[in-house]
């Protein structure tokens, strides 16, 4: 082993170079990357919590949706082309501190950002800039949850039991320090894929989520919310991932970063 | 073995990549100043402190129909609301709550802040139904009454910390929170909730004037 390591690394400088060669001309994408957008039929979203005065099912019209999650390259090119939005020269009103912190630096992802694996720690208002710049904007919640309601081979995903124990397999393991790579998910009946199984996403309209209904409670009771009146109002309890995103949701600020927090475009179809 | 060996070799190329990333002119380092005559984002931004909410590039209307910038308030103190013109609930309470704060702001300083509310209902609140809601609330030039897109909405109501969501009747759910900003346009005080604490968000705005 020892041997075989001090040859590896006799050979290393050349490998190297020629690796760093033909991954270059691959990572600085030229104009604004984008993921292929599917359409996503119209439909019928049901939501999982509402109030008394909200309706029972929202009309989704349909829409594109980006395939995949953005990557680390794409937001690369992002900053390369906006650099107010560069980790050390964000404001902290648009971006916490942990903003892209699993970066080597403000134009180098490094080793723990692999080109083709998601963007992570980036903050509602960067993602809403990054959709902008490539023409395209957040999906909203109802938007984002019709399209992961649908399972492998179905629009309604409900009893597809191989989605339900692929998705409660990827929130048992712990998050990964690297992310793997966009796009290795299975498609799901669009063909949109990595909407489970990869990383958490923003959606445009995440400061909705566990509004009280009642104009006169005031925004620092959600918590205690969820676990009580919050709960009672649900309409299916065994979707136990779609109570977490909606935790998730109501506990994000617009400028917090974390860890296994990405997010994917949108776009109105063409009228 | 060779999964080990592959990995090395993957680690170095990556590190190979990554000290030699970058090169293209837009990620060329410069100074300061450059960068800022370079890029108009930053040169906006520059403007603003860092922490000035002045800093959001969004768009707003008022009720005589002017196009504005929240960056317009700068040098002034402020009070700021977002509400909607049809709330028969909350709104007309936090309206009141301001007026209250204005009475008890010393004279100098009374003539000088801005009482700006933005609506949250930006089909229905048109320039002429906020105008309308300034002549029923006898609010006189100090109020600002604002009506922007939803874009600019939505990441204003997020900088604030405001929650809202329209409900199937047209309403709107949404969080009561006063905020005072100082004339950088930076948050120093939030009143949260519909009871209490007006002299706190008084004496907060008249702290922000020396």
């Amino acid at each position: 082993m020892a041997t075989l390591l001090r040859s590896v690394q006799r050979l290393v400088p050349g490998l190297a170079l020629a690796v760093a060669l033909a991954g270059g001309a691959l990572a600085v994408p030229e104009a604004a990357p984008a993921a292929r957008l599917i359409r996503i039929p119209g439909g019928v979203y049901t939501p999982l919590f509402r109030t008394t005065k909200d309706s029972a099912q929202i009309t989704v019209a349909a829409f594109l949706l980006d395939e995949r999650p953005v990557t680390n390259a794409e937001f690369l090119a992002f900053v390369t082309a906006n650099p107010p939005w560069r980790r050390s020269q964000v404001s902290r009103l648009f971006a916490d501190s942990s903003y892209l912190d699993y970066w080597t630096g403000d134009l180098e992802p490094g080793a723990r950002a692999p080109a083709n694996s998601p963007v992570v720690r980036v903050s509602w208002f960067a993602t809403r800039a990054y959709a902008r710049w490539v023409g395209r904007r957040l999906p909203t919640t109802a938007e984002w949850e019709f399209a992961a309601g649908a399972g492998y081979t179905r629009p309604d995903g409900k009893n597809d039991a191989q989605l339900n124990r692929d998705l409660y397999a990827w929130l048992a393991r712990p998050v990964p320090d690297v992310q793997p790579a966009v796009a290795r998910g299975r498609p799901n009946f669009y063909g949109v894929r990595d909407l489970h199984g990869l990383v958490w996403e923003w959606v445009d309209d995440f400061n909705n989520a566990m509004v009280t209904g009642e104009s006169r409670a005031d925004s620092g009771l959600e918590r205690d919310l969820f676990c009580g009146a919050g709960s009672v109002g649900a309409k299916d309890t065994a979707d136990y991932a779609a109570f977490m995103r909606v935790a998730l949701r109501s506990s994000l600020k617009a400028n917090n970063t974390t860890t296994a927090l990405g997010f994917r475009c949108a776009k109105n179809t063409a009228p | 073995m060779i999964t080990k060996l592959s990995l090395l070799l993957l680690l170095t190329a990556r590190l190979a990549l990554g000290g030699k990333t970058p090169a293209s002119p837009a990620a060329a380092p410069a100074c300061p100043h450059c960068q800022e005559v370079t890029a108009p984002a930053a040169k906006a931004a520059a403007a603003f402190s860092k922490e000035s909410i002045y800093q959001l590039d969004a768009r707003f209307t008022d009720d005589a129909g002017r196009a504005c910038t929240l960056g317009d308030l700068r040098g002034r103190p402020v009070v700021v609301d977002m509400f909607f013109a049809s709330c028969g609930y909350a709104c007309p309470l936090l309206v009141t709550d301001m007026q209250a704060i204005r009475a008890k702001l010393p004279a100098g300083i009374r003539d000088r802040a801005a009482f700006v509310l933005v609506t949250f209902d930006v089909a229905r609140d048109t320039p002429a139904v906020l105008a309308q809601y300034r002549a029923q609330r006898s609010l006189d030039g100090q109020w600002i009454l604002l009506r922007g897109s939803d874009d600019s909405v939505r990441e204003l109501a997020a900088l604030l910390g405001v929650k809202f969501k329209q409900e199937a009747d047209g309403a709107f759910s949404h969080s009561n929170i006063l905020t005072i900003l100082n004339p950088q346009g930076e948050i120093v005080h939030q009143r949260i909730g519909l009871k209490g604490g007006l002299d706190e968000a008084a004496a907060a705005l008249a702290a922000t004037v020396k």
